[in-house]
């Protein structure tokens, strides 16, 4: 019964409210006027009686706003008169809502577009079945150190031996050929154990991927790729079950993965995201126990954690280490990495460091936002000292100020997002593809739930900063002076303290970005160990059918170099097995120097390249001792190596490298045999595999030395690298018809996809510091500019008493300076303890750059004078006897 | 004297029911009415009164109408619903509970 009466009333209130409004006035006046004709019959003159009546009310605005208080629904309804207000309050001050819902916006904007990067690539689960039982299982060698590849017979161990893992699966990333009628395509080519795709549980799209139990050796099968299947077959939907000629073979398709399957897969692993086809192993137990190739995937099973299964794989290890004396020489141990966090393991650190970046922005902008509204409040002392005498509690108004600043931060967050969604779009062009999952990067529930999260933190911080000043307030005093107080200069309290903290800041974020633009600058600065300007480069694979042997494949390789050569434009041309910043999976072995004992040899490691002659003085790699590959190293030559100089000077340190003798890996005849060779030269170190990072020792060896069938050509032109893409093209289909070419592209694309990362934390870095320097000089300008228009009077009576225009001047300015000069010194003590933390990304500077400080001290300063500077001129030029007369 | 404030809600409410049970009054009536009978104990204004008489208003216990007054100004009257009488009752019989208990606690005590 009672919430029938309740919801009426609710109904009349909210749909009837002028009525009941005129009820409760006659009621009160009503009452108020018994009142008084009780007093008058007492005696009391007619005002005597008003004013006895008015004491014993208490106020009959503050008795109508205490019923009101009493409705049904008194919250939603004062609440909602709340929003009208504030909403036409804003609109009255057009300038001051528009400067704070931009500030607002650019700061939700770059949160909205960094932490969309951040949710999809850091938090997202992978889009496989029970993403979080998927681990990695990387081998621990005495030799070739932490995170290496294993063996066919280790995978097969850690399969019968392993208790809590459910299933392990083993992946090895290379290139293959599909020929036919259609032009021959080169593409990768990933070769799987035959539970790999099952286990990651994504369903084909078209027929059926290898069954774990199955076998395939008679019958080649082959699992390829959505975009394999549009662009060679057509997207025919009755692919599966037909066969194709691969690598001299025929394979039948078994099924089509769908559209959206990526491999993510750390990149130290040589698995790329896109893979075009799938073959089976063979029999993974009768793999060479030593040839170190496959990266191990494997499914935990359920419930079990990934130290539960590391603890499983410490025992696995110490029962292979016990059964073979391979294993046992080489201490082997494992490693469990959960696939998402490794996968992420590279780029992390910068996300955390760009997104910590955001919320600072961010934090500025509240900063400032907040500054702007204490301002505006401080200015509508009387406004809110009236509202105060008409009947609203201290609460009503704080709610009004958090209202406002609600009503605020809701039409910036809805700017912010949509600007933050353009700024995805722009950061996206900028193709950081480093970022395998960038592609499905986009506004979706959990940034949006974030960004919510975000604005209402941003509503508390920037409402209730004025709602602390106006608890401070003398209503009284605020009446009688109409808000023209002179006795608060910005120094003081709140306002000063904003300042502070935005300059302090807006000088760690000027630092970080420093850091990052100084890194960029240096790796573009970099020599990568070769001239990557007029090169074009792309890769050829030379089926096994077909070319069987080293004479074969040397023959071959011979004849088109020549062809190449004679291309008009080319001036050199050279081939190498592993392209420096190249995703083909590394070929690194031991080598052992003359006269070390294989046991101290063992932790001897050496990236190994197979290259033709003319390949390092095409690359113009500087020699720096001995001499180039020539004539005389071909395949019935004498055996040689050229090394780079840090292997040569920490192989012999003090001596020549060129002459001494080493043992090293040589792929011939299908198969890796140890030789002894002697070094003829001493080139710079070529970075292969990063711009920043300088990882092995190189060992180059004669391709005819060292056949393999995989080779990535590089010619160096007189002409634009591209302008030549047609000519080999055609030169080839003259040579062979079956022979692809893939990755045809100028070498100077790999290197900006190498630098790719550093630019993308440079732009976002440069972008934040540019914001926070903006923000920080507005926030000044408007404290100091406040400041300074409540203190005209003052101003005034000081040139009456003589202050020169330069003193005032000069009075207002260190204001503002001393501020700054405050936040700097704080900023600095932030920023050198950030730092520390940005060492990863920092490259070829210090992390406490002392350039990076310097310009970050002078362009605070800068912007905090800049900020000062118009009002303080707007003092110094204010005329004593107007500021005095307007009082 | 206990300001109204000090008062529980609860009471205030209890107090209004129970002047009202004997007729309808007005606002200042009611006021009146409960000064008089506590002896000047309880003295509600009306930035309590009113926002009391509004909300029993709501939950029906009450009902007013307009009608005129003693020196024939037009006031506000209020009457007991059924729901209020029902409110009272169930009020005084709480409200009498927790007096024998509270004496009860009381006279141990000493």
């Amino acid at each position: 019964m009672k919430w029938i009466t309740r919801t009426a009333s609710l109904f009349r209130l909210l749909f009837r409210k002028q009525r009941l409004e005129d009820q409760l006035d006659d009621e009160v006046r009503a009452c108020f006027d018994l009142l008084t004709d009780r007093y008058r019959a007492q005696g009391m003159s007619p005002s005597e009686a008003r004013r006895a009546a008015r004491v014993e009310f208490e106020g009959t605005e503050q008795v109508k706003e205490q019923v009101r208080d009493a409705r049904v629904g008194a919250g939603v309804e004062s609440l909602l008169r709340d929003l009208r207000y504030a909403i036409r309050a804003l609109g009255r001050s057009k300038g001051f809502t528009a400067v704070t819902v931009i500030t607002l916006a650019l700061g939700f904007g770059v949160n909205t577009a960094i932490f969309s990067v951040v949710y999809a690539v850091l938090l997202r689960p992978l889009p496989y079945a029970q993403p979080e039982q998927l681990a990695l299982i990387w081998s621990n060698f005495h030799s070739s150190g932490p995170r290496a590849p294993s063996s066919g017979p280790i995978v097969r161990e850690i399969q019968q031996r392993s208790r809590l893992l459910q299933e392990v699966a083993g992946i090895w990333v290379g290139t293959g050929t599909f020929t036919g009628e259609a032009n021959p395509e080169q593409v990768k080519v990933a070769s799987v154990t035959t539970n790999f795709l099952s286990m990651l549980g994504v369903k084909p799209a078209v027929g059926r991927v290898f069954l774990p139990e199955e076998k395939f050796g008679g019958r080649p099968a082959i699992v390829i790729s959505y975009g394999l299947w549009q662009r060679r077959f057509g997207g025919d939907p009755n692919i599966a079950g037909k066969g194709i000629p691969f690598q001299g073979a025929s394979l039948t398709i078994l099924g089509v993965m769908p559209q959206d399957f990526q491999l993510h897969f750390p990149q130290d692993s040589n698995v790329p995201p896109i893979v075009d086809a799938y073959v089976p192993f063979g029999d993974l137990a009768r793999f060479p126990r030593t040839l170190y190739y496959i990266r191990m995937l494997a499914r935990m099973k359920p419930g079990v954690t990934a130290a539960q299964a590391q603890e499983d794989l410490n025992s696995v290890a110490a029962q292979v280490r016990a059964t073979y004396t391979e294993y046992s020489a080489e201490n082997l141990t494992f490693e469990v990495a959960p696939l998402q966090r490794d996968t992420t393991r590279e780029i992390r650190p910068t996300l955390i460091a760009l997104f910590a970046g955001a919320g600072l922005v961010l934090l500025i902008c509240c900063v400032n936002s907040a500054n702007l509204l204490l301002a505006r409040a401080t200015g509508r002392r009387k406004e809110i000292a009236v509202r105060a005498s008409l009947g609203a509690s201290n609460g009503r108004i704080v709610r009004q100020l958090l209202v406002e600043g609600f009503v605020l931060c809701t039409v910036a967050g809805t700017v912010g997002v949509a600007l933050g969604w353009l700024a995805l779009k722009a950061l996206l062009q900028l193709q950081p593809d480093y970022l395998a999952r960038l592609g499905n990067v986009g506004l979706n529930a959990p940034v949006l739930a974030f960004m919510a999260v975000a604005a209402i933190l941003s509503v508390l911080l920037i409402g209730l900063a004025p709602s602390l000043e106006s608890f401070k307030f003398d209503l009284i005093e605020s009446l009688r002076d109409g808000g023209r107080t002179s006795q608060t200069p910005a120094r003081r309290g709140l306002r000063a303290a904003l300042i502070v903290s935005e300059v302090t800041l807006g000088f760690i974020l000027v630092v970080g970005a420093g850091l990052m633009i100084r890194t960029f600058e240096k790796i573009q600065q970099v020599r990568p160990g070769f001239e990557p300007q007029r090169l074009l480069t792309f890769e050829i694979d030379l089926p096994g059918s077909r070319y069987r042997n080293d004479v074969a494949r040397a023959q071959f390789v011979k004849d088109w170099e020549q062809q190449l050569a004679a291309i008009p434009g080319v001036e050199s041309v050279g081939a190498i097995s592993h392209l420096p910043l190249d995703d083909y999976p590394n070929w690194y072995s031991p080598y052992r120097p003359e006269g070390v004992s294989e046991n101290e040899s063992a932790a001897l490691l050496a990236d190994h390249r197979a290259v033709t002659i003319g390949y390092l003085r095409a690359m113009q790699t500087r020699l720096l001792e001995g001499r180039y590959f020539d004539d005389r190293d071909r395949n019935s030559g004498q055996r040689v190596v050229i090394v780079d100089e840090s292997l040569a000077r920490s192989t012999w340190p003090g001596q020549s490298a060129v002459g001494k003798k080493i043992e090293t890996e040589h792929f011939s005849n299908g198969g890796f045999k140890p030789g002894w060779t002697e070094v003829v030269g001493v080139v710079e170190h070529i970075r292969h595999h990063s711009i920043s990072k300088q990882l092995r020792g190189e060992i180059y060896i004669p391709f005819e030395q060292s056949s393999r069938p995989h080779l990535s050509y590089v010619l160096r032109t007189r002409v634009e690298p591209l302008s030549l893409a047609d000519p080999v093209r055609d030169l080839l289909r003259q040579r062979d018809r079956d022979l692809a070419l893939s990755k045809l592209r100028p070498m100077t694309m790999y290197m900006d996809r190498a630098k790719s990362p550093a630019r993308f934390t440079a732009v976002l870095a440069a972008i934040f510091g540019a914001l926070a320097l903006v923000l920080a000089a507005i926030g000044i300008y408007g404290v100091v500019h406040y400041s300074v228009s409540r203190r005209t009077h003052e101003m005034g009576v000081r040139m009456a008493l003589g202050a020169s225009a330069s003193d005032v001047l000069r009075l207002v300015l260190r204001e503002g300076l001393v501020l700054t000069a405050i936040g700097m010194a704080l900023g600095l003590a932030g920023a050198l303890a950030v730092s520390r933390s940005l060492q990863g990304l920092i490259y070829g500077i210090s992390s406490v750059d002392p350039l990076t400080y310097a310009a970050a001290l002078l362009v605070i300063a800068a912007a905090a004078i800049l900020g000062c500077w118009r009002p303080a001129r707007l003092a110094a030029r204010s005329n004593p006897l107007d500021t005095i007369r307007t009082e | 004297m206990p300001q109204p404030s000090e008062l529980l809600q609860g009471t205030l409410e209890l107090l209004i029911l129970r002047t009202l049970e004997l007729g309808p009054l007005h606002g200042l009536g009611v006021s009146d009415r409960i000064k008089q009978v506590t002896r000047g104990v309880f003295h509600v204004k009306a930035g309590s009164l009113f926002p009391a008489l509004h909300r029993l208003e709501q939950n029906g216990a009450i009902t007013g109408e307009w009608g005129p007054s003693e020196n024939n100004r037009r006031a506000r009257f209020y009457s007991l619903t059924r729901i209020g009488r029902a409110q009272l009752s169930r009020e005084k019989r709480n409200w009498k509970r927790t007096f024998t208990a509270v004496n009860l606690l009381l006279e141990t005590e000493t």
